[in-house]
């Protein structure tokens, strides 16, 4: 028997063989969601008791839109199910933040169960929580209040298509190089030192809640002390002893006071990240670490040049830090999912990147966490890999060596000076910039002091056209969503076209907006987290919640999803309704009201005939700039009004260029409705018929620094490029052009046809089949059918 | 100036060192019964219709001056005695079905669009490489353009059946950095039967090529039942050692039979429709008979058969 090999045939992307028994039992045992009965890090509701108690809050999900239907009983049931902790009279006197602070505290310090593996050696097990929001009754009702009014426009938003926004945890990095440099200790100086000065009483209120979320943490590590010290008195393991006993003396010390060694940090991290988590009730998606190679390398090398650690022990170690990252996702593990629930959401982690001079900071951290990333091939952390002119060659060639080994993308790429740009036009101080990392997937934020918010408000830019072609109106519902630009054969010239449109475009954007600063608002109002707070610059000093625009830097994203749809689609009617004169605007008009059926000569016209961005044509890349600049320009000058925060663009889609495809009318680029919108910043699905070159420069020239979070961009490459060491190079030399170009963040995916049919066909045979969908990864047997054929079509127009 | 292409095919990654924008120039003199674009063959545009994007709009039998379509249940019948290229049909087909092959280029068009790709070359040592059909039937328009190419600095590699007249075959590869050079066969015989020229002036041109000193790598196709015996690689081999001092690499190209639909939409019989792709194991086996002649630099380049 024979079979046609094409060059390059990867097989599924398992572990690694040579894992550590200890590492590969711990592994293995994360994926047991089926017989793990002893241990799931399940959501744990804890309420006051109150009758108008609410441990759920709905704009916290509105950005998944599926859940609409479920919103009620989630809140109920997960109510239903709370803990109860009950607080004395003079609780309630207190005010809002001092309240959530003292709760927050009593459920670590002692509630929040404990539990140590067999085996590890980094510890924190529950942190899933729906913690009560504290409300008094006067609070909880007129939050409910707000809240059903604003879910009636929310809900109408994403129903006619224009998108949906919410007032999003996560999604930041956490100031964790502090707690590396000074623990939790040295923070709580700092809030010393501002409730020194006497400080108004709104501020001094802040503070002492600060302070209590950060006094409360050592009381839930000493209880994982304890358990460390009752598990090794009950082991016969003379080895498994010492490590418990250990584990129980770190426990002691950190995060309070600063760690010393590299296991000390990273168990200083893991409790610190943890219990945003828990504070912030929310599973971690976008809590990304920022440069983590940077932070804790002095304290790698120091124990590697004392002879405290080995190079492998040191690796084991964080291998065991990486698995703790996926218990964030362990109540999803058994429900199994629809288009992507079940997927990683991006703990980040950025890797290697320039210094301050352009200079290249690969150490030899870096290089032991590309091993931990290829040898573990888990969902989370997920690594982004920061590139720029100076990436030594070496890092190149290890890149797109794990990428021809791997089975969909093991990581992002991101590009410093692209980045750079935005983060500079977007006025973040320059001498800040080189030290900016991304979080959730690729969205560039600074570290430690940006309450970045990257997915809270997601755009559907292409909705704009509908709206030109119907006057303002929602073609489905008939509701009036923009300003009356006329019928479309009243547009007697291209200008007058794209004036009318660009009218649409601005009412999207301004009524999407003004819905997530109500969000944003509510939160800032009935929500404050002062854990978080304590770990995001600006907050101690301003004394100001990090939900009310406390952080040094305070933005909103706006994500435009469908970009290159609306561009072919304005392109299209340039050249084939005004300039080759080929389709009438009364033509146009009928055909995308009849959804192109009876029209399919037009339809193909549309397609083959018109200039589309992704092919290096300037003129489509020309509107392209244009069109991107104008809606990101108009979102850029508006803030918050609650908070002050900035909003600003970005271009990820997540799964929303598929969800929004049935909510968008057809599309003079010749889609259908129903059919997908173009995904990130990348064209319209295949239509980057001029290869990759010309694909990566449309992206460059649209100008990303106006859409300063970021842009998504996925491109297919087909295996056979990564045969040997010599195309491998070449695919090195397209990544570091990639640079020049002006694209953000690229994520490059090497899956083979064959493998993913197979897969889609017989799901149980490939449940470990790990793809990547518009910057996370996901398990392709999960993923929606809708996707799964995506993909597979995606891969074959490239093979 | 203007030159008649079948393709311009950026990101091209199998046509020399880098990444490189690859010129199909259209006509060729030879008639390799292998051919793998055979639209590169004549020297004259030629109509294709591709079946899968064609929605029966009948635009193009309407628009067609000289009636030459016919659009059957079978498909289109393209009358190419009738047929002159003229384009008409394909610019009035709203589905892209009907394409033109062999476009006219200027020179200023052409290098406008190499130049678009220079960061790619320059960070992966690429350029461009003039390729066909056989480039140097249009040795004119080639020279003009990798002059300019040479005043822009990009590295310019020419993709050559060999079979031109020694003035024009040194003027076109002298300012080249690099010659990728066919040899299909080294039997005249079998030369003469599956390409239809002979080796006289093919070998002349490599040999003196090999006296230039300029970077060269030879190509061979290996084709079953055509260019594939062990004799013949032996044979290919030992011209390299006497004659190529400066030959940098030897590919061994396996045959593939991807151009099947190519023969199909051009209305050309294609002698090796049913031939299997070679064996992985048996291109091994070449490349070690290439490097035991003392080849050096032997790589196998393409889709082969893994037996399991």
């Amino acid at each position: 028997m024979t079979e046609q090999a094409a060059c390059g045939v990867t097989g599924i992307w398992n572990p690694s063989e040579n894992l550590p028994p200890r590492v590969k039992k711990l592994r293995d045992e994360y994926f047991s969601f089926y017989d793990r009965d002893y241990f799931r890090n399940e959501v744990r509701a804890y309420s006051t008791g109150t009758e108008w108690d609410s441990v759920y809050s709905i704009y916290v999900w509105t950005i998944l839109p599926e859940l609409f239907p479920f919103f009620t009983a989630f809140s109920d049931s997960l109510l239903a199910s709370a803990e109860i902790v009950e607080q004395p009279k003079d609780y309630w006197s207190k005010p809002l933040a001092v309240r959530r602070a003292e709760f927050f505290g009593q459920v670590i310090s002692e509630r929040l169960p404990v539990k140590i593996l067999d085996g590890e050696l980094i510890v924190g097990s529950y942190f899933n929580t729906a913690l009560s929001k504290n409300h008094t009754k006067r609070e909880g009702r007129i939050l409910k209040r707000c809240v059903t009014r604003w879910l009636d426009e929310a809900r109408m938003i994403h129903e006619t298509g224009i998108g949906n926004c919410g007032a999003v945890p996560g999604h930041l990095i956490p100031n964790y190089k502090k707690v590396v440099q000074r623990g939790l200790t040295g923070i709580v100086d700092e809030i010393e030192e501002e409730l020194a000065v006497r400080p108004p009483k709104s501020k001094r209120d802040n503070l002492h809640a600060m302070r209590i979320c950060l006094e409360a943490v050592p009381g839930l590590t000493e209880r994982y002390a304890v358990e460390a010290e009752r598990l090794a008195s009950a082991t016969d393991d003379a080895n498994r002893r010492a490590e418990l006993l250990d584990i129980a003396r770190i426990c002691r010390k950190v995060p309070w006071d600063a760690p010393e060694t590299f296991h000390e940090a990273l168990q200083a991290l893991w409790f610190t990240h943890m219990l945003v988590m828990a504070a912030e009730s929310y599973p971690g998606p976008g809590l990304s670490h920022g440069r983590i190679d940077q932070y804790l390398e002095h304290l790698y090398a120091k124990d590697i040049r004392e002879g405290r650690i080995t190079r492998d022990q040191a690796k084991e170690l964080l291998m065991c830090y990486w698995i703790r990252h996926n218990y964030a996702y362990d109540f999803q593990g058994r429900i199994g999912s629809n288009q992507g629930i079940n997927s990683g959401f991006g703990q980040l982690v950025t890797l290697s990147g320039c210094g301050p001079d352009g200079e290249d900071l690969t150490n030899d951290l870096t290089w032991l966490i590309l091993e931990v990333i290829e040898e573990m091939n888990l969902l989370e952390p997920k690594p982004n890999i920061r590139i720029h002119k100076n990436t030594p060659p070496e890092l190149l060639e290890r890149i797109c060596e794990m990428l021809a080994r791997a089975q969909g993308a093991p990581f992002l790429l991101n590009f410093d000076e692209a980045s750079i740009r935005g983060l500079k036009w977007q006025g973040l101080p320059e001498d800040q910039l080189w030290d900016y990392a991304p979080v959730g997937c690729l969205e560039n934020t600074l570290q430690g002091n940006d309450r970045s918010g990257t997915v809270d408000v997601n755009l559907n830019v292409a909705k704009a056209v509908e709206l030109v072609f119907n006057n303002g109106r929602d073609e489905l519902t008939g509701r009036r969503l923009g300003p009356r630009t006329g019928e479309p054969e009243s547009f007697k010239t291209f200008e007058a076209f794209y004036s009318a449109l660009n009218k649409q475009l601005d009412a999207i954007v301004d009524r999407i907006i003004e819905a997530a600063g109500e969000a944003d608002g509510m939160r800032a109002a009935f929500e404050p987290t002062p854990y978080l707070s304590t770990l995001v610059d600006g907050c101690i000093k301003n004394g100001v919640d990090i939900t009310s625009g406390g952080a040094e830097y305070n933005f909103i994203t706006v994500e435009g999803i469908g970009f290159a749809t609306l561009v072919d689609s304005v392109v299209a009617v340039k050249s084939l309704v005004f300039d080759q004169k080929k389709i009438s605007m009364h033509e146009l008009a009928l055909a995308l009201k009849d959804n192109f059926e009876g029209h399919e000569k037009t339809r193909m016209l549309l397609m083959n005939r018109a200039p589309k961005y992704g092919t290096d044509s300037d003129e489509a890349d020309k509107l392209a700039r244009e069109l991107s600049e104008h809606w990101t320009k108009r979102t850029f000058g508006r803030v918050s009004k609650k908070t002050g925060r900035r909003f600003r663009g970005g271009y990820l889609s997540w799964n929303y260029w598929i969800s929004y495809g049935p909510l968008t009318a057809a599309t003079p680029d010749g889609r259908l409705r129903g059919q997908f919108l173009s995904n990130g910043i990348g064209p319209v699905n295949g239509m980057d018929k001029k290869g990759p070159t010309a694909n990566i420069r449309s992206v460059g020239k649209v100008g990303l620094e106006t859409a300063p979070n970021g842009a998504s961009h996925t491109m297919s490459i087909s295996p056979s490029l990564l045969r040997d060491p010599e195309h491998k190079e070449k695919l090195a030399a397209l990544i570091r052009a990639y640079g020049e170009q002006g694209g953000t963040a690229l994520q490059i995916n090497m899956l083979d046809v064959d493998t993913l049919k197979k897969a889609r066909d017989n799901p149980q045979e490939y449940s470990n089949l790990l793809v990547r969908v518009t910057g996370y990864n996901a398990y392709f047997v999960n993923l929606g059918r809708e996707i799964q054929e995506e993909i597979i079509a995606r891969e074959s127009g490239v093979l | 100036m203007e030159a008649t292409i079948f393709n311009v095919q950026r990101f091209s990654t199998e046509d020399g060192p880098g990444i490189r924008t690859t010129v199909f120039f259209k006509g060729c003199p030879l008639r390799c019964a292998w051919c793998h674009n055979p639209e590169g063959i004549s020297p004259r545009p030629e109509l294709m219709w591709y079946d899968t994007h064609c929605i029966a709009a009948r635009d193009c039998l309407a628009a067609c001056p000289e009636s030459a379509l016919e659009l059957t249940a079978d498909g289109m019948n393209i009358d190419r005695d009738k047929c002159t290229a003229c384009g008409t049909c394909a610019e009035e087909c709203p589905a892209a079905a009907l394409d033109i092959i062999g476009v006219t280029w200027t020179l200023d068009k052409l290098f406008d669009e190499i130049v678009r790709d220079v960061s790619f070359y320059e960070n992966s040592g690429g350029g461009i490489t003039l390729s066909g059909g056989e480039v140097l039937l249009q040795h004119d328009f080639a020279s003009a353009l990798i002059h300019k190419c040479k005043q822009n600095k990009l590295h310019v590699a020419v993709d050559t059946t060999g079979f031109a007249s020694p003035g024009i075959f040194d003027n076109v590869t002298g300012p080249a950095d690099l010659v990728l050079l066919d040899l299909k066969t080294m039997d005249d015989a079998a030369s003469r039967e599956f390409t239809g020229v002979s080796l006289d002036l093919i070998l002349e041109n490599a040999r003196r090529l090999g006296q230039s000193g300029k970077p060269v790598w030879v190509r061979t196709p290996v084709v079953p039942g055509a260019t594939d015996s062990p004799d013949n690689i032996e044979a290919v081999s030992r011209f390299i050692v006497a004659n190529l001092p400066n030959c940098e690499r030897y590919d061994l190209l396996p045959f593939s039979n991807l151009c099947i639909s190519k023969y199909e939409r051009l209305d050309m019989p294609f002698r090796f429709r049913k031939t299997e792709l070679p064996a992985q194991e048996s291109m091994d086996e070449l490349k070690s008979l290439a490097e035991s002649c003392g080849v050096k630099n032997v790589v196998v380049q393409g889709l082969t058969v893994r037996n399991a």
